[in-house]
């Protein structure tokens, strides 16, 4: 991918040459491989390339984007002209000296995924599915997935900004079935980060394995949730399912500024109980969602959006910054080149608190006790959200009872987060793709051990009872 | 018939592999593509793309190797091919990877030429009606988002070494919005979309006062005390539910261990009301198609008949697995992705009870008209446990809203439940069905 400055300035010229207020380019290459395993083989081997432009033109609080797959300066110009039509304005047709930003941080990568055979990368595949398969006879199908991705850009805009950098991301996830009697449960696991094949290396991929075929082994025995309001304990190693739905998404400036969030003006408001702090991280070395610069050529950084339960900030990318009279956060991402950015989280964490987590535990009477979350939704409009709890346990007086299946929690982001009286001084990170506009995103997101005096549990309510 | 561009680049990529040994398969897809996106009565964006890729499947011995581009030169199309043939010798070997034969096609009109005619400024118009129509509903109706058109026109062509040579194009139109009404302090959001193949047959008024409506209607919801009650299902939520369940419907699932339907062909496995069927050649339908990703024919797949399992659904290698034909599913995400199984235009068979009559015979219910997390649903175990909201109907009447409960259970148990069904079948994108009342489910709340 050689496209040089000056091929960048004259297709930025192009896209500002009816006249707007700012106009940017976005190149971009990726490289990815996957490997499947199902059915104890390797079903498929996938590798290829996706290269493409988008180029963006704002002519006040309008936005036109202009894709294509053809990198050639032809290509590059066509799309160009294409979206300065579309954003007809009065604004100046000068573009800034392009300056090459580099970053201030760094998030190394040991081990490029080029360097490693692809024998090796599926060895370690075949590895897993073994040991989930040899755990337990019950075990009845395990998937397992591995991707590498390398994702270059080139970002250039109107206003000087230039910026070319390489992300790498690796994960490795799977998933357990097991089956007893005509009853089927499932256990999912999953290790990514924006690391290089080391993070197989660092991190015991087997297990992984062993966590979910114990997970669906013990979901087998596991009975109905309870359903109804009780008090529940989220584990640090539940992962931040939680934090990313309750208020992460309603933080994000472009719901805020649209008014559709519950969270929008009230700065210097409590939104949250005195002991929740919650940052918004892209800096976290190793992490799913870290990255140098966002999509947009603002460097990453370290975000705080709730402090001591006082909202403090919200997460802006350039249009969203520009809007509010701020500086951007650096959280203008995009899925690829054929979509525009948007703000979004990056790991989103709620910090330690100072508790012992097992204290937090024994001081609970009853309850619900999740030791790992799945996925969530949030309506950010009232703040309602709901999540999968999949791995939980009750708490009967203070001690971590029989494992329960099959609860879902419902709540609403600032009740819920206002009423947390207990936080640990641990922290657990999960990962996750984040949906939003029909564009996924890697982010991480991490909280410690927190307890939540009520909550709505929906549980499954078997006949009979 | 003049042969589609799509179809020349699969036929000349073949023809770079003329001289390999292995089974090979090329899917060649190109699209144009609008979104405008509407607020204030503006346009806020509008993005225009252009697409072409490539997707490349080996076989060679039984081994599957896949590979994609969006460089459609000569030399980066020899690099692909070579890239996928590498990657088919990391596989396991497996018999039943085979390409299907050609077979002759039905014609299908997917392409209504007056798309490629409605311009720009046509297409801006349409997002602002449906932001008016939504904003003039009601003085509630407080912000309009997302107020959007989007278009696309297509070309797929398939090509493999078995002879199959194919090619199609199509267009497809939508139009969508999201609406929040606010009182007494009380915010509540309602969405609505729909898609048509032509144009004028799709109407802005009607989307912005679908959504509209659904955000008035939840305002003043409160929560539910937990009760055993009958639930009446939405088109919308009916359709949400019927997406978790289809891929335990597929001969995949099956013959890998994860269906909640392996074994059970022939069986009564849901209420004897519910017929579902897959039609990749209904009329209009966005799955709609001469054939599937693989190139096989489209066609009717009634998959349950009164509750009865009729068959899953195939794709090439499935239906080898079972000695039986593919029922015409094998789909794949995009060109970059492998062919898996997914259905074409799946849907509830309507009855003939309109929605009035099937919520007059409710004593006590709750209609549900959104749910969330139905993601979070495991299609695997079948159990599912969903935040909800709607309306509470007492003696056939909406009495008030509700948000904040949670309804859980397992699918099958969810689909024997089923006590009627409307005639109000509704396609949202290619999945569809009718409103559906089912009796017994634990609403959690208070």
């Amino acid at each position: 991918m050689q496209i040089d400055r000056e091929q960048l300035v004259a297709v930025l010229k192009i896209a500002k040459e009816r006249g707007s207020d700012f106009a940017d380019i976005f190149i971009e290459e990726v490289q990815s491989a996957h490997i499947y395993c199902e059915q104890d083989r390797i079903e498929r081997v996938t590798a290829g390339i996706d290269a493409g432009c988008g180029i963006r033109v704002i002519v006040g609080e309008a936005t036109a984007y202009a894709y294509t797959n053809d990198l050639s300066p032809a290509g590059l110009k066509e799309a160009a002209a294409t979206a300065a039509m579309a954003a007809r304005g009065q604004g100046e047709v000068v573009v800034m000296d392009l300056r090459r930003r580099t970053p201030s941080f760094d998030l190394p990568i040991l081990v490029l995924p080029e360097s490693v055979p692809v024998a090796d990368k599926v060895a370690v595949v075949e590895k897993v599915n073994s040991v989930a398969r040899k755990i337990d006879t019950k075990v009845r199908q395990v998937t397992v997935a591995y991707r590498d991705v390398v994702q270059k850009i080139i970002i250039a805009n109107s206003e000087g900004v230039w910026v070319e950098d390489e992300r790498i991301r690796t994960n490795l996830s799977m998933n357990v079935i097991a089956v007893e009697d005509g009853r089927i449960q499932t256990g999912y696991e999953s290790l990514g980060g924006v690391m290089g094949f080391e993070i197989l290396q660092e991190n015991d991929p087997t297990e992984l394995a062993i966590k979910a075929a114990n997970r669906a082994i013990r979901m087998l025995g596991a009975r109905p949730a309870p359903a109804g309001r009780m008090p529940v304990v989220m584990a640090g190693e539940a992962g931040g399912t939680m934090v990313h739905e309750a208020c992460g998404h309603g933080l994000e400036a472009d719901l805020v500024q649209k008014g559709i969030s519950v969270y929008a003006n009230r700065i210097g408001e409590e939104v949250a109980s005195h002991l929740i702090t919650v940052v918004d991280d892209a800096t976290l070395p190793g992490r799913f969602g870290s990255y140098r610069f966002d999509d947009e050529g603002s460097e990453g950084q370290r975000t705080i959006l709730i402090e001591n339960g006082i909202l403090k900030g919200y997460m802006y990318d350039y249009l969203t910054a520009r809007k509010a009279g701020v500086p951007p956060t650096g959280n203008g991402r995009r899925e690829s080149y054929q979509h525009r950015p948007i703000p979004r989280m990056t790991n989103t964490l709620i910090l330690p608190g100072k508790e012992d987590p097992k204290a937090i535990i024994r001081d609970t009477q009853r309850g619900l006790l999740v030791t790992r979350m799945g996925g969530g939704q949030v309506n950010t409009t009232n703040g309602d959200f709901v999540f999968e709890v999949s791995d939980g346990y009750l708490i009967e007086h203070g001690e971590i009872g029989e494992p329960v299946r099959g609860a879902t929690l419902t709540g609403n982001g600032p009740k819920a987060l206002g009423m947390v009286d207990r936080v640990g001084w641990d922290l657990g990170f999960s990962i996750g793709m984040c949906g939003k506009d029909g564009q996924g995103a890697p982010v991480g997101d991490a909280q410690p051990t927190i307890r939540i005096p009520e909550l709505v549990v929906g549980g499954i309510v078997e006949e009979g009872q | 018939m003049m042969t589609l561009d799509m179809q020349k680049l699969a036929r000349s990529v073949l023809a770079l592999a003329e001289s390999m040994e292995q089974a090979i398969e090329v899917y060649a897809m190109s699209q144009k593509s609008l979104r405008v996106e509407v607020s204030d009565g503006e346009v806020e964006t509008l993005r225009e793309a252009q697409q072409t890729g490539v997707g490349i499947r080996v076989i060679d011995g039984g081994r599957l190797g896949l590979a994609f581009t969006t460089r459609v030169d000569p030399a980066s199309l020899r690099e692909t091919i070579g890239l996928a043939a590498a990657n088919a010798k990391s596989a396991t070997a497996d018999e039943h990877n085979v390409l299907p034969p050609p077979r002759p096609t039905q014609a299908l009109d997917l392409l209504d030429p007056a798309m490629g005619a409605v311009n720009v400024d046509q297409k801006m118009d349409f997002a602002k009606a449906v932001e008016k129509a939504a904003r003039q509903y009601d003085a509630r109706v407080t912000k309009v988002r997302q107020a959007t058109y989007n278009d696309g026109i297509y070309q797929v062509g398939i090509c493999n070494s078995r002879g199959v040579d194919i090619g199609y194009e199509g267009a497809y139109c939508a139009g969508g919005v999201m609406a929040v009404a606010e009182a007494d302090g009380q915010a509540e959001m309602g969405w609505s979309y729909d898609f048509s193949r032509s144009f004028d047959k799709l109407d802005p008024a009607k989307i912005g006062q679908e959504a509209a409506v659904k955000a008035v209607e939840m305002l003043g919801a409160t929560s539910l005390e937990t009760c055993r009650v009958p639930v009446l299902l939405t088109p919308e939520v009916a359709t949400d539910f019927l997406e978790v369940l289809i891929p335990a419907l597929t001969a995949e699932a099956v013959q890998k261990g994860k269906s909640l339907f392996a074994g059970k062909l022939g069986e009564v496995v849901g209420s004897k009301y519910l017929t579902l069927i897959d039609d990749g050649l209904l009329p209009q339908g966005l799955a709609s198609a001469p054939v599937d990703d693989e190139g096989v024919p489209s066609k009717v797949t009634t998959v349950m008949v009164d509750g009865q399992l009729e068959t899953y659904l195939y794709n090439t290698y499935s239906a080898a697995r079972d000695g039986v034909d593919s029922t015409g599913n094998g789909m794949r995400s995009s060109f970059r992705g492998a062919v898996t199984t997914a259905p074409r235009n799946f849907y509830v068979q309507p009855g003939d009870t309109p929605l009035v009559d099937l919520m007059s015979g409710i004593s006590r219910g709750l209609q549900i008209t959104n749910v969330m997390g139905m993601h979070t649903a495991n299609p695997i175990s079948g159990e599912f446990s969903v935040g909800a909201s709607g309306l509470l109907i007492e003696n056939g009447r909406v009495v008030r809203p509700v948000r904040g409960v949670a309804i859980a259970g397992n699918l099958i148990d969810f689909l024997q439940r089923v006590v009627a069904v409307g005639n109000d079948l509704r396609f949202f994108g290619s999945v569809g069905s009718p409103s559906l009342l089912v009796e017994g489910i634990t609403v959690s709340g208070e």
